[in-house]
């Protein structure tokens, strides 16, 4: 009889164990309890399915915030093409998203030493807020931040400047405003 | 004998142990459906491929319904001991083989020449997409890093200058709120 589970696996052992996290000791006893366990082993299937299904919308080019250098060379590894753009504090920069990018990467050049966080504000023609990223942890190479966005959303936009700044998350102190002088490309 | 559906895993093995095919399809059918879904499971956290865990299904489940045909499941009561170790063994030679086409994929064929897994057939990409969107920028970073980067806790605390207990409890709870957001919004539809 499938009986209820008596002994539930912990939701967090689960997300260990997929993501590899799991100590290799704890491994063996798991895997016989979800062998046996059609309660942990669903819930084991909700976590497989999340997971596959963030893969998949990345593959697509259908992410959006910021990413790092290592989630930015998976998706050129995986095929995923890739307009990027980088500008410098106080730079503007013209772009476009053209038919066949997939992602628009835009990086942000920033002096980011001793800064935890940062929050990024974007806005459009008459300070329209277009999009506000808040609590970005600073990367431990602090040099850069970059942020991706679906190239079918850019394409979308009409030819127009748009400005970035970025703040200290802690303090809201100013580091650097950039531009992007956007076309649009049909 | 119980109805197949209500049998333990070891009531359903004793019923195909040593009976010959076709003598016992309903108990065959009912191991099937229960150990299938964890052998895929198995197959894709160790394997980390669709195709492969799909693979590793059939293989396993047939090699399983077979010695237990042939008598050669020692303990049918332990039929779950016995289909995780048979994955185990099938995952270990599957792995040998998947390095092989790796390294013939990479030395002959573009990077898109293999389709990815039809992943929106269990789970709807939209609502999914919808729900990351609603994530705090933080957590979506942890989630891509984790999922789809394939990172550890280590490796993803390292990237964002966060502790790896920080990366885990910010994982565990933006998986929370996805489940919940992917459950409300196919319920609300």
């Amino acid at each position: 009889m499938t009986a209820p589970c008596a002994s539930p696996v912990a939701d967090e052992v689960l997300v260990d164990y997929w993501t590899g996290d799991l100590p290799a000791a704890d491994g063996p006893a798991l895997e016989e309890h979800l062998f046996s366990c059609a309660d942990c082993s669903a819930r084991l299937e909700g976590v497989a399915s999340i997971a596959g299904g963030v893969a998949a919308l990345a593959r697509q080019g259908r992410i959006t915030g910021i990413i790092s250098r290592a989630l930015l060379n998976r998706l050129q590894r995986d095929g995923v093409r890739v307009r990027q753009y980088t500008l410098d504090p106080g730079e503007t920069v013209p772009c476009a998203a053209f038919p066949g990018d997939d992602v628009v990467v835009t990086a942000l050049n920033a002096n980011l030493a001793g800064v935890r966080a940062v929050s990024l504000r974007v806005t459009g023609p008459n300070d329209a807020v277009m999009g506000e990223l808040n609590d970005i942890p600073v990367a431990a190479s602090p040099a850069a931040v970059m942020w991706v966005t679906p190239a079918a959303l850019i394409r979308s936009l009409p030819t127009q400047r748009v400005r970035l700044t970025l703040r200290s998350a802690d303090d809201a102190r100013l580091i650097a405003e950039y531009a992007l002088d956007h076309t649009h490309a049909g | 004998m119980h109805p197949a559906v209500d049998a333990s895993d070891g009531e359903l093995a004793r019923a195909v142990a040593g009976r010959a095919p076709g003598a016992s399809d309903a108990a065959e059918s009912e191991l099937y459906r229960r150990f299938a879904p964890r052998v895929r499971l198995y197959g894709l956290r160790h394997l980390r491929d669709e195709e492969s865990a799909r693979d590793l299904v059939q293989q396993v489940m047939l090699l399983t319904i077979e010695k237990l045909r042939r008598g050669d499941v020692r303990d049918p009561d332990q039929i779950a001991s016995f289909v995780l170790g048979t994955s185990r063994t099938m995952a270990i030679a599957a792995r040998r083989t998947d390095a092989r086409r790796e390294r013939l994929r990479e030395a002959f064929l573009a990077p898109d020449a293999f389709a990815a897994p039809d992943v929106g057939a269990t789970l709807d990409l939209d609502r999914l997409e919808h729900c990351l969107a609603q994530l705090a920028d933080r957590e979506r970073s942890v989630v891509s890093l984790t999922f789809y980067a394939e990172s550890s806790a280590a490796a993803v605390g390292a990237d964002l200058g966060v502790s790896e207990g920080n990366v885990r409890v910010i994982r565990h709870r933006a998986l929370a709120k996805l489940r919940a957001c992917v459950l409300a919004e196919r319920q609300a539809s």
